[in-house]
């Protein structure tokens, strides 16, 4: 069987395209929606025609299978595991009478068996209902998250395209001035990347380019001067691993025997660094890819809540304080969903980058 | 190619030029800055369906494009209460039935007329059992009201609300209660439009459905960023002078504090802890008093607090002003049960720092030797703030007392069971004024109340808090609310009271007519922009 090589006519035009639209929202420019369809109805059907031209159809299925088990069990899990947490939706400083907080869980069908609870919410579920919030009344968990996961995505895109446009570039060089100054000096810079905490490196930014320089605004989501500054937190952090994964694996491909080849038959230093070195040291980059992406298009809290950015985020982290158990269940989904694609998307990519890999049933 | 550069560069610097542009003189969603208050509201308001709301963030919204039968005078430290959509509510001789004179001529947003019946809807909404209201309990004291809540009757013309001939309400109270009046400016008791409710359900509340009759109508509410809110042209009082108000949602509130100094907010509601200090030299900081109380209570179900001579002994152990020193946010120290600024108060009521006499309380309870004294936990919800007063009490009793207390912290909801189950010898909790009464106040430690944690509970306090609350004459009634506090703070000490809450705000120099006030209620329609 072949393996999987993206045609040419459709991946980098595609990828491009893409970019452009990206780039267009960063300056705010409305795209109308369905360019936006378009583009994503495109993208899906190139990506089936490939997955069936190279005989991946069987393995896609398999995978998209295994998925919706996944998600059914971690769905599962979470909807018993808020069980168990101690306190309720409906606990509050001002204690409820008994009679009151009855009639609320009734409303809210809390006082059926949780057998029952779980039928019914798997149920909805399967039917793409995920229910009302307890928090916010009358207002419905798909509401919720259609509105306020794209700041997050918007956000997180912005943030990945900065993370790999700086760690990959670094990393290569780290590794081709392996032990000198700029190793060194590039190392330093992503240890700190790392280990330095965003509710930090937030205020300081904002303090030198809001108050000091006046370049950018200090909070909000309303254009290029607002997004600048938290896509630099979240994206350099997120470069500084990308910089030491691509560092570590191509001081382990450039000692490879293909590469002492290559330059003895006198291919440019450039030419073997970038074209041949580079495309071999991806693969830890791909594998470190998939939760990174997820982890960053569903949302930062710190970031979201510095930046006072109206993400998915937030209600991560407030839905489980609030024991918003639907809104928890929602933000568990997405999050496990994107995940459970990006992994797929990985491995698919991994068939692209390295020829050696075959992804065939 | 060169053309190709030249397209993208000059397409590049119109997308630069365009998006770094600032907005001069215009607010978000195009607002006319001059003609805009922008201020923190600091979360999503959970509902603006005042029947079910119970936060306040919700309640700061419906209290400016709604308004309920009495209003509060802001200006007047009592809080006496003022007409809004009543002209005039009058008791009869034992304050059991209330004769309320409506006002005429005052329309919805719709161009709907005011009249009793959206009163009457209102209440029955809020006691309607489907409704599944939190705050339905506010109309306990209406007679039958209960019962129709809990579903033992279904007619609601036998609950005590009706309007009469000339379209005025009677109230039929069970009991009289002289806090009633306040109950009409809270957002539970507001009219109500039924017919919009019944035709948009749960859409109601979205700004094209709602239908209201405050001094603002609610524009634009663009889910977890802002509100907008227009000035209502059709409003019966005096117009607002601002003509929006523009809400933002930021929790976070060193974000808010940026945005406020890069002059985005105008006014912000709520400040660090950390950063007050610094911030109370500055010109737009404000505090004021707030009817609210922070209280640690006891465990008395258990040694060693269920003996009184512990309780005391712990009472007189705590120094409330090393506390409110270290917050420095302008707290005040409380040893009575009723709050600062409201009736009732009493500066000289509870037990006062003397720690020789809590040594002596503690010898007498039989722990000369202090290290019989049982093993005791200090309990508390995760927060910074409880954290350092939790510490500063920790230290005062080993200091004071040669006793060591272990913290122990919790998550907010799984501390809020704890406290049903199994509370910790020693709780912290607070408690905001509903209504500026000391019925209120006093109530928490009855016998009947779920809030009360520590497993205490007195047949004299409860006929204190029952006699006092149906009293008409002032005088008696402050007389057996003092008494009641000193059974409740000086005797039986099953709580013992730190201070006296206080709220503190920035508001931007170009804003005149904001109010600070006890009840933290920001009515925007006096508020004019410099």
């Amino acid at each position: 069987m072949m393996t999987g090589r993206l045609n040419l006519a459709f991946g980098p035009p595609l990828a491009i395209f893409w970019l452009g639209l990206v780039v267009a929202t960063f300056f705010d420019v409305s795209i109308p929606s369905f360019v936006w369809w378009s583009a994503a109805a495109y993208t899906l059907a190139g990506a089936f025609w490939h997955t069936i031209r190279y005989g991946m159809l069987a393995y896609v299925g398999k995978r998209l299978v295994e998925s919706l088990i996944t998600v059914a069990v971690i769905a599962s899990a979470t909807f018993l595991l808020l069980r168990v947490l101690p306190g309720g939706p409906f606990d509050s400083e001002k204690a409820l009478p008994p009679e009151i907080k009855a009639a609320i869980e009734k409303k809210y069908q809390l006082d059926q068996p949780l057998l029952v609870q779980y039928g019914n919410f798997m149920v909805g579920l399967v039917q793409g209902d995920l229910g009302e919030s307890y928090k916010y009344l009358g207002r419905n968990i798909s509401e919720i998250l259609a509105e306020s996961l794209p700041a997050s995505v918007q956000l997180g895109v912005y943030a990945l395209l900065l993370a790999y446009l700086i760690g990959i570039p670094f990393g290569v060089l780290a590794a081709r001035y392996h032990n000198r100054w700029p190793d060194h000096l590039l190392m330093a810079l992503a240890i700190s990347g790392v280990s330095v905490p965003s509710f930090l490196v937030a205020p300081i930014l904002i303090l030198i380019f809001c108050f000091g320089l006046g370049w950018f605004e200090p909070a909000l989501w309303d254009g290029p001067a607002y997004y600048i500054l938290p896509t630099w937190v979240l994206g350099t952090r997120a470069a500084a691993v990308i910089a030491r994964l691509v560092r570590a694996s191509v001081l382990e491909v450039i000692k490879a025997d293909y590469i002492r080849t290559g330059r003895a038959k006198g291919l440019s230093e450039s030419t073997l660094l970038f074209k041949h070195v580079l495309r071999n040291s991806l693969i830890p980059v791909l594998t470190f890819s998939g939760p990174l992406i997820a982890g960053i298009i569903t949302g930062s809290f710190v970031v979201e809540q510095i930046f006072a950015i109206p993400g998915i985020g937030k209600h991560m982290v407030l839905s489980v304080s609030n024991r918003d158990y639907p809104l928890i269940l929602g933000t568990t989904l997405v999050f496990s969903v994107i995940l459970v694609v990006c992994n797929l998307l990985v491995d698919l990519l991994y068939a692209y980058v390295d020829p050696r890999i075959k992804l065939n049933v | 190619m060169s053309n190709i550069r030249i397209l993208v560069f000059a397409l590049l610097t119109t997308f630069l030029s365009t998006g770094c542009t600032k907005k001069e003189g215009k607010a978000d969603y195009g607002l006319p800055l001059s003609e805009t208050l922008r201020i923190n509201i600091l979360q999503e308001p959970p509902s603006l369906d005042w029947s079910k709301s119970v936060d306040t963030t919700s309640s700061l919204i419906e209290n400016n494009i709604m308004e309920g039968l009495v209003e509060y005078d802001l200006n007047d430290p009592e809080l006496s209460l003022v007409p809004a959509l009543a002209t005039a509510w009058k008791p009869n001789s034992t304050a059991s039935i209330w004769n309320i004179t409506l006002r005429k001529g005052v329309k919805w947003t719709d161009g709907v007329d005011f009249t009793a019946q959206h009163v009457i809807d209102g209440w029955e909404r809020l006691l309607n059992p489907a409704t599944a209201s939190q705050y339905a309990y506010f109309l306990f004291g209406v007679k039958n009201a209960q019962k129709y809540n809990e579903g033992k009757i279904t007619d609601f013309s036998q609950v005590g609300i009706r309007a009469d001939a000339d379209g005025n309400l009677v109230v039929e109270l069970e009991k009289p209660k002289g806090y009633f009046p306040y109950l009409l400016a809270h957002h539970a008791t507001f009219p109500i439009r039924k017919d919009v409710v019944e035709k948009h359900k749960d859409r109601w509340t979205d700004p094209e459905n709602i239908v209201t009759l405050g001094a603002y109508r609610l524009k634009i509410w663009d889910h977890d960023k802002a509100i907008v809110l227009e000035r209502n042209e059709g409003y019966y009082g005096e117009k607002a002078k601002t003509k929006y108000v523009l809400a933002y949602m930021i929790n976070e509130m060193s974000t808010a504090i940026n945005l406020f100094d890069s002059g985005k907010l105008d006014f912000q509601s709520s400040l660090p802890s950390r950063e007050l200090r610094q911030l109370r030299s500055r010109k737009e900081y404000r505090e004021a008093g707030t009817l609210g109380i922070y209280y640690y209570g006891f465990n008395t179900r258990t040694p060693p607090f269920n003996d009184v001579r512990v309780r005391r002994a712990f009472a007189h152990a705590i120094d409330r002003k090393q506390i409110t020193d270290m917050l420095a946010g302008g707290q005040i120290p409380l040893s009575g049960w009723v709050p600062v600024g409201m009736f009732g108060y009493e500066a000289d009521r509870g037990l006062k720092f003397d720690p020789e006499l809590a040594n002596k309380l503690l010898e007498e309870a039989g722990f000369k030797d202090r290290s019989k004294f049982p093993k005791i936990k200090l309990g508390f919800n995760t927060n910074e703030d409880h954290q350092r007063v939790a510490e500063n009490v920790q230290a005062q009793i080993r200091k004071n007392l040669g006793l060591d207390i272990e913290l122990a912290n919790e998550e907010w909801k799984v501390y809020l069971a704890s406290l049903k189950s199994n509370p910790p010898s020693i709780y912290r909790l607070g408690w905001l004024a509903d209504y500026p009464d000391p019925d209120n106040f006093m109530n928490l430690m009855s016998s009947a109340s779920e809030n009360n944690h520590t497993g205490w509970s007195s047949k004299t306090y409860d006929s204190y808090v029952d006699k006092a609350v149906s009293m008409t004459n002032k005088e008696e009634r402050r007389k057996t609310y003092s008494e009641a506090q000193k059974f409740l703070t000086e005797m039986e000490v099953p709580a013992v009271p730190i201070y006296s809450m206080v709220s503190q705000i920035l508001v931007s120099p170009r804003v005149e007519g904001l109010k600070e006030n006890p009840l933290t209620r920001y009515i925007f329609k006096g508020v004019s922009l410099k």
